[in-house]
């Protein structure tokens, strides 16, 4: 069978690589690397074998690809990758969100070689991250998304872009320090007996699951929370968070809301919930606590914004909460539901930044109050506000309605009258939402500059995918669940 | 024949001083060509360095074998010399510095003052390294240590070309005599606490876990400690490095720390590993029945010096102005990560460090070598004489981006591989040790950023308006100007195996470490 995960990796990488040598032709470059990812993408998708009941269409198709890396007396060490239906989703994710990013920042003039490049550098260890099975790959991945976005924050950013870069820089590098000692120890203690201690994951969980006391496994648990959880981000570990998407140019922004979020998410999921699983039970009360501080911080903080940027940011913090939310009801309709959010709100928010971009190259300011009744004047960038806005709020028929109901459900079940406290406060947001688009998009025009126009193609373009994207997939999310729910490699626990 | 039989161990110690002496013939007959003289250099480590690893027991190379299998990691003699797989490792450690840093001066200019000496005395420094490698003995190592440190002293100087340079060579001799002198007494001492200086039978001694003077035996280990501290710029006995290293011409600095750093760690490793650090002689008390406890206070003094060093390092690289005084700085840190692997103390943590070091020789001495390039093109000795160089020669900038990468320890280099692996090694030590790991790692966060600076302003910070004229002089130093040259092609090639080996091993590290692994656990087994 062929190697479909390495080819795609390897494609992704000889395209970035090319990108940053093509000069002039990057974005071109860029372009045609991000739609052959796209296509393997859909070939991995339809070879899956979660996609269709009868097991694959392509027969035996090779979901883990395994070769030695390192071998020595007392450590081993695969360049091992794998694709279940969690890492499936989330790939598409960031195919996606590379070819809207290309597309918007199409006129990128200042060194279109590196921008682009490095937005491919970011999309390749996103992808790695969600395929790689062992410890060194993974945290080589990891690693591998930090540094090209220090690079989009601070050299394309805006006036307090080295301060914002190197605060995002620490506090994600110190969280990373702290997830790779929890996952070494969590590899060394529990392989602890046996002479050679794997990183491969099947390899730690096994022996996790079977060395490790409660105790040990609640404390590399939190640990793991703390390391995976400051990008997704978690309340108090969030600071970065809005001042990073403030300075980072719009491509910037879409990658870090739309992808970085998600590795931490994506994270938890896979290395901390699957392989500690009696440490996240102990660690349950935490987790939950974290998650409804993260969702009221979230909301109430984004109500109090005038900054457009500064609000899809903490309005960020409200959903990664939910996701949060989702995972700590641990059942499989909630980890499903919070895979499903992170592909929701990949899509939105990606969106909502874009139109946040936009509507400052437009009028020149992202303070939502400086203007009112921008519609007559820029119809299109006014639909696409009110697209990712409802979208945002959980409108049905968009994406994520689904998944914000599913979560909402699990919670329901896991926890009963408990759920109104973030459906209350999600009521709330939504109320300040609606309100403050019509503000802003309807009524009459005020303080409308003569010079504003309409979004330029691309950039429409890169919102319309998403747009499009949002219903179709708030139309039919069973496209999705179905691959979530069928994960027979690296599976979910039972229900 | 029997002459030969019994000169066939030392093949490479033979080659490296024929050379060294052929050297000195050319230049009393006035052939003083650099790249004469430096070619055979080249070889003559070339060719030691093709015995050593046939010894190793590479694959292919069995026919240059100078020793036969059996006497590698043999049990413990009385003899002087005893040879071990680890030491081989190191002897090409050491041979791989010289033979990068003797390429790379070809391209000096031969019209220089004193350009043969230079290539006679890089060849009898390695020679001394070469003796230590196969020490068996607390004196004959600590001679071997002497023969390299004479040689490096005048290397120093060897230009006599402005005063920050003579300032440098002075200063390391003192401060060198100084730990020479530290380190003699240290060995007079635990000559009398154990009676004998054989490495092998202290080690037999100590296992037994009773020491006549323990006490004596603590004083003496710990002036050995201070002596090869200094050697390996380890802090508080650090604060030549820095000026020694931005005085010295920079092919002199990329050998000190490319190859005498590692030449303190393996005497560590020599001196220390094993029984000294490992065999509790008591209960958890540090004078158990009268005698004293020496391991846990060893390691003690170790992982404290280790993390000290690094931290020190770096926040003191951070704050520099200047390139070389930068990669000074960050050499010392890169010396703290060395001695964790000994602080650890495992087989993997021996193993880690002795990647690390591996590693290292190319990182450091590679980067050392760029920023002479850069001197001999006209790039001025501040960071911020860099700016621009990415598009002004893309070739030079992509090299030292990719070593200076490879120091900050980032994916796909040689220096991601070594620091996980040794960071491995401590959390595989478990309990407080798995601070060790935290506390590296935090270092090695902290050092991306003045790595990544300098690489912000090779291609990120707008050129200076009027480029340094080329032919300026480097290091900051008061010497005239010599006769601006290219690259050159010496210089060029030792740059880019530097980086092209860098960028392979952290591919594939697999065939180093495998050797690096398997020499490790038997330098643990022997004489344990």
């Amino acid at each position: 069978m062929w190697p479909w995960i390495s080819i795609t990796l390897l494609s992704v990488v000889a395209g970035t690589a090319l990108t940053f040598v093509s000069g002039r032709y990057a974005r071109w470059t860029a372009l045609a690397t991000a739609i052959v990812f796209l296509g393997e993408v859909g070939l991995l998708f339809y070879a899956f074998s979660g996609w269709s009941t009868s097991g694959g269409i392509l027969g035996g198709f090779a979901e883990t690809e395994t070769h030695a890396w390192i071998h020595v007396s007392w450590l081993s060490i695969n360049y091992s990758v794998g694709i279940d239906g969690i890492s499936l989703v989330l790939v598409l994710l960031t195919a996606i969100l590379q070819i809207a990013t290309v597309v918007y920042s199409w006129a990128e003039s200042n060194r279109p070689a590196a921008y682009f490049g490095l937005v491919g550098l970011t999309c390749v260890g996103s992808f790695g991250v969600f395929v790689a099975l062992d410890v060194l790959l993974f945290f080589l991945f990891w690693e591998a998304v930090l540094i090209p976005m220090f690079f989009l924050i601070g050299v394309w950013g805006g006036p307090r872009r080295r301060y914002a870069a190197l605060k995002f820089f620490i506090y994600t590098h110190v969280a990373s320090v702290v997830m790779l000692v929890a996952l070494l120890a969590t590899a060394f203690y529990g392989q602890a007996g046996s002479g050679t201690t794997s990183l491969d994951f099947t390899a730690i969980a096994q022996a996790a699951n079977s060395h490790l006391t409660a105790v040990a496994q609640t404390f590399l648990f939190v640990a793991m929370l703390f390391g995976f959880g400051v990008k997704f981000p978690i309340v108090p570990f969030h600071t970065w968070l809005p001042d990073a998407h403030v300075e980072a140019p719009t491509g910037g922004s879409v990658l870090l809301a739309g992808l970085l979020l998600k590795l931490g998410g994506y994270g938890l999921i896979r290395w901390a919930v699957e392989i500690l699983p009696q440490g996240f039970a102990h660690a349950r009360p935490l987790v939950l606590l974290i998650a409804l501080l993260s969702i009221a911080w979230g909301s109430i903080v984004s109500l109090a914004q005038r900054d457009m940027k500064r609000l899809v940011a903490f309005s960020s913090i409200n959903h990664m909460g939910i996701v949060l939310l989702a995972i700590a009801v641990n059942s499989s309709l909630g980890l499903m539901a919070a895979v499903l959010l992170m592909f929701a709100h990949g899509i939105v928010s990606a969106l909502l930044f874009m139109t946040a971009g936009s509507f400052h190259h437009t009028f020149g300011t992202r303070d939502l109050a400086s203007v009112g009744g921008i519609t007559p004047t820029t119809p299109a960038l006014s639909t696409m506000i009110m697209a990712g806005s409802l979208a945002s709020l959980g409108l049905p028929a968009l994406i994520s309605f689904p998944a914000e109901f599913a979560a909402l459900l699990a919670t329901w079940a896991a926890f009963g009258y408990w759920v109104f406290l973030p459906l209350g406060i999600l009521v709330v947001t939504a109320a300040f939402y609606l309100w403050m688009m019509q503000r802003v998009l309807f009524g009459p025009p005020r303080d409308v500059p003569a010079t504003a126009h309409d979004v330029p193609w691309y950039e429409g373009v890169g919102m319309g995918i998403l747009v499009g994207l949002a219903v179709l997939f708030g139309i039919l999310p069973g496209l999705l669940v179905n691959v979530i729910a069928n994960s027979p490699v690296k599976g979910f626990p039972g229900p | 024949m029997e002459t030969l039989a019994l000169a066939a161990p030392y093949v490479p110690e033979l080659i490296v001083l024929g050379a060294a002496l052929l050297v000195f013939l050319c230049d009393v007959l006035g052939l003083r060509r650099t790249e004469w003289v430096g070619g055979i250099a080249v070889s003559g480590s070339a060719l030691a360095l093709l015995a050593v690893l046939a010894d190793l027991g590479t694959a292919g190379l069995g026919v240059f074998r100078t020793l036969p299998a059996s006497s590698v990691d043999a049990a413990p003699t009385a003899a002087l010399t005893a040879y071990t797989s680890l030491g081989l490792i190191f002897a090409a450690i050491f041979l791989i510095a010289a033979l990068l840093v003797a390429l790379a001066s070809t391209s000096r200019p031969s019209e220089e003052r004193g350009a043969p000496i230079f290539f006679g005395l890089l060849l009898l420094a390695t020679l001394g390294m070469l003796l230590a490698t196969i020490a068996a003995d607390l004196i004959f190592l600590l001679l071997a240590i002497e023969v390299t440190s004479i040689s490096t002293y005048v290397m120093v100087g060897y230009t006599r070309r402005g005063s920050r340079s003579l300032e440098a060579a002075m200063k390391f001799y003192i401060v060198g005599a100084l730990s020479s002198t530290l380190a003699f007494f240290g060995a007079s001492l635990v000559f009398g606490a154990f009676g004998t200086t054989n490495l092998y039978a202290i080690r037999a001694v100590l296992a037994t876990g009773s020491i006549g003077y323990p006490v004596l035996a603590l004083l003496g280990f710990g002036f050995i400690i201070a002596g090869l501290a200094f050697k390996t710029t380890l802090v508080p006995f650090h604060a030549w490095a820095v000026d020694v290293y931005d005085g010295a011409p920079s092919e002199v600095s990329a050998f000190l720390a490319g190859a005498s750093k590692k030449l303190g760690l393996f005497a560590i490793f020599l001196v220390f590993v094993g029984p000294v650090l490992f065999v509790a002689t008591g209960g958890g008390s540090l004078f158990p029945g009268g005698s004293l406890d020496l391991g846990p206070v060893l390691r003690l003094v170790f992982a404290i010096v280790a993390v000290g060093t690094m931290t020190f390092g770096n926040v003191l690289a951070l704050l520099q102005k200047e390139m070389k005084r930068m990669l000074a700085y960050s050499s010392i840190s890169q010396a703290g990560y060395l001695l964790l692997g000994i602080a650890i103390g495992t087989a993997p943590g021996l193993a880690g460090a002795t990647l690390q070091a591996f590693a290292h020789v190319f990182m450091k001495t590679g980067a050392f070598l760029v920023v002479a390039a850069a001197a001999a093109v006209g790039i001025g000795p501040l960071i911020d004489d860099w700016r621009g160089v990415g598009s002004r020669r893309p070739l030079l900038a992509v090299a030292f981006a990719v070593l200076l990468l490879s120091l900050a320890g980032v994916p796909l280099t040689v220096g991601f591989v070594s620091k996980f692996v040794l960071f491995s090694a401590a959390v595989q030590a478990q309990g407080l040790y798995v601070w060790l790991a935290v506390a590296g790692l935090l270092n090695s966060a902290l050092s991306v950023f003045y790595y990544g600076r300098v690489l912000k302003v090779i291609y990120f910070d707008p050129a200076a308006p009027a480029a340094t004229p080329a032919g300026a002089v480097v290091g900051g130093s008061d010497a005239p100007p010599l006769p601006a040259g290219g690259i050159g092609y010496g210089r060029a090639a030792a740059i880019g195996i530097t980086a092209i080996v860098v960028v392979a091993l952290g591919i594939d590290p697999q065939p180093v470490l495998g050797a690096i692994q398997s020499a490790a656990t038997h330098f643990l087994a022997t004489g344990a």
